[in-house]
């Protein structure tokens, strides 16, 4: 098992660095999926992709899979997400992103690993459509 | 609407159905989601609601709130407690500022015990 300090030093080396970038297209198919998926009706969501849909373009962990050595597994600690312009189905979204910043803190069974990462948005036309900013932790 | 006003409160019904609904929706397809001895194995008391599907019941809670016409500039969630399906989950905000077409609400999501297990803020720009 890697201790800590080794994950620390592991996951601070991708500080800064931006990871893969993906890119989708907004389909109308995917995004009715996604809203019967979380319940809700809204009509808005015919054209429009609701508020947490960025999140079904790229997985979270997609930039942090080098502190999977770490740990049995994840917890989502929290996620802020910064809109710029709406992103609306048929759009070619493209996602970046990358840690910027990695902690420890003791939790009540061991050591938690914190991984702060950032996700830009943009779509077809390079426009900055969101950021994402989120914690995962691995305990 | 005035600072202090509670906007009105959605309760969401989740179901395991719903959680194997939203992973495949998102992607997310960690197996305390819809796995009981996986997440019973990882020292839970089964599995769990995606962080990010409370997320999306509480962006529902906002945009069901502020209509057509709005614009949600910010919108933020911390996990604070683990929420199981079979159980309802009360999504409730209330208005913290005002300025001008600038509106700041305090979101937050509760067990059937009245616990805040999810809390927020979102910050909207009116019409």
């Amino acid at each position: 098992m890697i201790t800590t300090a080794e994950a620390i030093a592991l996951v601070k080396t991708r500080i800064g660095v931006d990871g893969p970038e993906v890119t989708a297209t907004v389909e109308a198919g995917h995004v009715r999926r996604f809203v019967e998926a979380i319940g809700d009706p809204n009509p808005r969501w015919d054209t429009e992709a609701p508020p947490t849909f960025l999140v079904a373009i790229a997985p979270v962990t997609v930039h942090l899979s080098d502190a999977e050595v770490y740990g049995k597994g994840w917890l989502n600690g929290g996620n802020r997400f910064e809109y710029f312009a709406p992103v609306m189905i048929g759009d070619q979204v493209t996602a970046k992103g990358r840690v910027v910043d990695v902690y420890d803190k003791p939790g009540s069974t061991g050591n938690l690993l914190f991984i702060i990462f950032e996700t830009d948005y943009s779509n077809q036309r390079g426009e900055l459509v969101a950021r994402l900013r989120g914690t995962m932790i691995r305990r | 609407m005035r600072v202090g006003e509670e906007i009105p409160e959605l309760i969401k019904h989740p179901t395991a159905r719903q959680l194997v609904k939203y992973a495949g929706a998102q992607g997310d397809f960690y197996e305390i989601h819809y796995d009981q001895e996986y997440a019973r194995s990882v020292g839970l008391p089964g599995v769990i609601l995606h962080g990010l599907l409370k997320a999306a019941f509480l962006g529902q809670l906002v945009t069901d709130w502020i209509g057509d016409g709005a614009t949600l500039k910010t919108f933020e969630v911390s996990y604070r407690g683990i929420d199981l399906p079979g159980h309802p989950f009360h999504c409730r905000g209330k208005v913290t500022r005002i300025d001008g077409k600038n509106v700041e609400l305090e979101v937050w999501g509760e067990d059937e015990d009245g616990k805040r297990t999810t809390v927020g803020n979102a910050t909207v720009e009116l019409s």
